[in-house]
């Protein structure tokens, strides 16, 4: 006998159009095989950028997942990405908003380089300002300052390298795996 | 016994798979693929950020209840993908959303209706439990 289920419809999913090319490949993925794990205190007084950026590069770490514990931040700045109003991509960050002061919940973070090779930060979080709105989105982390020592957990992506590149399709600059140079793990690209 | 739960589950992290997702992929099923091109039959979600067209979690009564973006920012997730009975895999994935205002917003994301706005980047722990 057929299986039949029944269940409520689901909201319809919308299917945005991007300005560029469609590209081939929806997932692109690498992989480390092992994690090396490590346990960050981000230093008081200084900008998240860099109390993520100098431990993990001290250490070797060019690549990494991060989840940011909570702490304080005496300063946090924050971005949202509304439709983008001139049409030249699908959404498009605000203009930094001031939180002030403000206390982080959680958040996740990604250590990878610009196109010049130089390292950054990617971090989107949800955090409670001093007055007790809760907001989240993406930290402007160069200046947002961390006030206590916010705990962070790092997980190194040995053998790969995380490079910002502009994408066809989004217009946007976009973190994407690639193969790290020699020295380090040889992994094999695949694509599905 | 067949239908016994398994509460304690000793085991070890094994690789470790990072994946950009591009547009109008679902975030449910795209963490499902990942482990499906790279082998694991579990792992644990271990960061991810990026952004959704609109996101749709699973409502306390049991219905769903949908953020409208575009964009709908991932400020953070935790989930497991577990290899079923029958060999499909299946992602169990929660997580926080800010809205275009930066309200929070969070759940179970429903699979298959939470398409991805510009780029989803996840990270994946493969789990590899000990032998029952």
């Amino acid at each position: 006998m057929t299986d039949f289920t029944t269940a409520q419809p689901l909201p319809r999913p919308r299917t945005l159009v991007h300005p560029g090319p469609v590209g081939a490949i929806r997932i692109e993925h690498r992989h480390a095989n092992r994690g090396r794990h490590f346990r960050l205190g981000l230093e008081p007084g200084r900008t998240l950028q860099d109390a993520i950026i100098e431990p993990l590069l001290a250490l070797g770490v060019r690549a990494a997942s991060m989840t940011l514990l909570g702490g304080r931040l005496s300063r946090l700045l924050y971005c949202v990405a509304p439709p983008d109003p001139t049409g030249a991509r699908v959404a498009n960050y605000t203009r930094p908003i001031e939180a002030g002061a403000a206390t982080l919940i959680f958040g996740n973070a990604t250590l990878g380089c610009n196109g010049r090779g130089e390292p950054l930060v990617h971090c989107h979080a949800t955090f409670a300002c001093d007055d007790g709105r809760v907001r989240g989105g993406h930290i402007v982390v160069d200046r947002s300052v961390a006030q206590s020592a916010i705990p962070v957990l790092a997980t190194s992506l040995d053998g790969i390298e995380l490079r910002i590149t502009q994408d066809d399709e989004t217009h946007m600059p976009l973190m994407r795996p690639f193969e790290a140079a020699a020295n380090e793990m040889e992994e094999t690209p695949h694509a599905v | 016994m067949q239908s016994e739960v398994r509460l304690v589950e000793a085991g070890a992290m094994g690789r470790v798979a990072y994946a950009r997702v591009a547009p109008n992929e679902d975030l449910v099923s795209s963490i499902e693929k990942l482990c499906a091109a790279e082998g694991f039959r579990h792992a644990f979600v271990r960061g991810a950020l990026g952004s959704l067209v609109d996101a749709c979690f699973v409502a306390p009564d049991g219905g769903t209840r949908q953020v409208r973006g575009p964009a709908v920012e991932i400020v953070s997730l935790a989930g497991e993908v577990r290899t079923q009975g029958d060999g499909s895999l299946r992602a169990a994935i929660t997580g926080i959303v800010a809205d275009t205002e930066g309200h929070v917003h969070g759940g179970p994301f429903v699979a298959g209706a939470n398409p991805v706005c510009v780029t989803f980047e996840v990270t994946l722990e493969e789990w590899l439990p000990d032998a029952a």
